[in-house]
C-alpha cells in the first residue's frame, strides 16, 4: 500500500480526506488508480497528453520525482508520496 | 477569513530578503495559527540561481513570459524550490501551523499581482503578498486573495 498526501486544492476531489491510501508499481499507476477511486484527480495532476504538468510537485519519500524517473519512477509497499503544488509567479 | 496579523520582524525580514535579491526576485513562506503568522521560511527561487530554471514557464498557460529571453524572465519570475518548500510544510504540520502567506518581490513594478501570479494561484486559502521594490528606498507590501482567478485585497496589521 501507497500512502498518498493531498493537497489542500484538491481535497475536494478526495472527499476532503488529506491522505489516501493507493496500490501501484509505479507513480503513472498511482495516477491511474487514483484516478478511478476520486475522478478528475487525473486532469489536475497531468494535462491533456498524459504528461505531469510543470506546476505540480510529486516526491516519493521527501525525494522530487523530476530528479528520479518522473511518472516511471518505481513504487515499492510502504513508499509514501506527496502532491504538491508548485508555487511559482512573476511580475 | 480572520485578519492577518504578522510581526513586524517578519515584515522586515521579508524587505531585507527582497533586497539581497534584487534585481531577482525572492520568495517564501510565512505559517500562523488562525491568521496570526510566527514562522518565517525564506525559499530559493530557483530562477534567480540558475536562469535555465525559467525553461519550467514553458508551455504554461502563462503567455506573459513566452516573449521574453531567459535571462530576462530571470529576473521577472520565481518558482519556489521543490525540496525547500515540502521541507516547509513538512515543518509546518509537526508544530501544528497553516500555510498564511506566499510571499515573493516584484522588484521593477508595483505591489500588484501579475497576470502569471494569477494564472499560477493554487493556494485559495493562503494570501499572496508582493513586496514592491519599484520605489527602491519605499518598499510597499499589499497582500491579496486570488481564488478562481478573481483578485481581492487581503488586509494584515503588523504586530
Ligand atoms: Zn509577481
Amino acid at each position: 500500500m501507497i500512502k498518498v498526501r493531498i493537497p489542500t486544492p484538491l481535497r475536494p476531489l478526495t472527499k476532503n480526506q488529506g491522505e489516501v491510501e493507493a496500490t501501484a508499481g509505479s507513480i503513472a499507476e498511482m495516477i491511474e488508480n487514483l484516478n478511478a477511486a476520486h475522478p478528475g484527480l487525473k486532469d489536475r495532476l497531468c494535462d491533456d497528453k498524459g504528461e505531469l504538468r510543470r506546476f505540480v510537485n510529486i516526491y516519493v519519500n521527501e525525494e522530487d520525482i523530476r530528479f528520479l524517473k518522473g511518472k516511471d519512477t518505481s513504487l515499492k509497499d510502504g513508499d509514501e508520496v506527496s502532491i504538491v503544488p508548485a508555487i511559482a509567479g512573476g511580475n | 477569513m480572520s485578519a492577518l496579523k504578522i510581526p513586524q520582524q517578519i515584515l522586515d525580514d521579508m524587505i531585507a530578503h527582497a533586497r539581497e535579491l534584487d534585481p531577482f526576485e525572492c520568495c517564501g513562506l510565512l505559517a500562523g495559527t488562525n491568521g496570526a503568522v510566527s514562522r518565517h521560511y525564506r525559499i530559493t527561487n530557483t530562477v534567480a540561481k540558475d536562469a535555465r530554471a525559467v525553461e519550467v514557464f514553458e508551455g504554461a498557460d502563462v503567455k506573459q513570459l513566452s516573449h521574453l529571453s531567459n535571462s530576462t524572465k530571470a529576473e521577472v519570475a520565481y518558482f519556489m524550490d521543490p525540496k525547500e518548500m515540502l521541507a516547509a510544510f513538512k515543518d509546518m504540520r509537526q508544530r501544528n501551523l497553516e500555510l498564511a502567506v506566499i510571499y515573493h518581490s516584484h522588484t521593477h513594478s508595483p505591489a500588484y499581482p501579475s497576470a502569471t501570479d494569477v494564472g499560477l494561484a493554487y493556494y485559495p486559502d493562503a494570501a499572496y503578498l508582493i513586496i514592491s521594490l519599484e520605489h527602491k528606498t519605499a518598499p510597499d507590501l499589499r497582500a491579496y486573495w486570488i481564488k478562481d482567478r478573481q483578485v481581492s485585497r487581503a488586509e494584515f496589521q503588523s504586530v
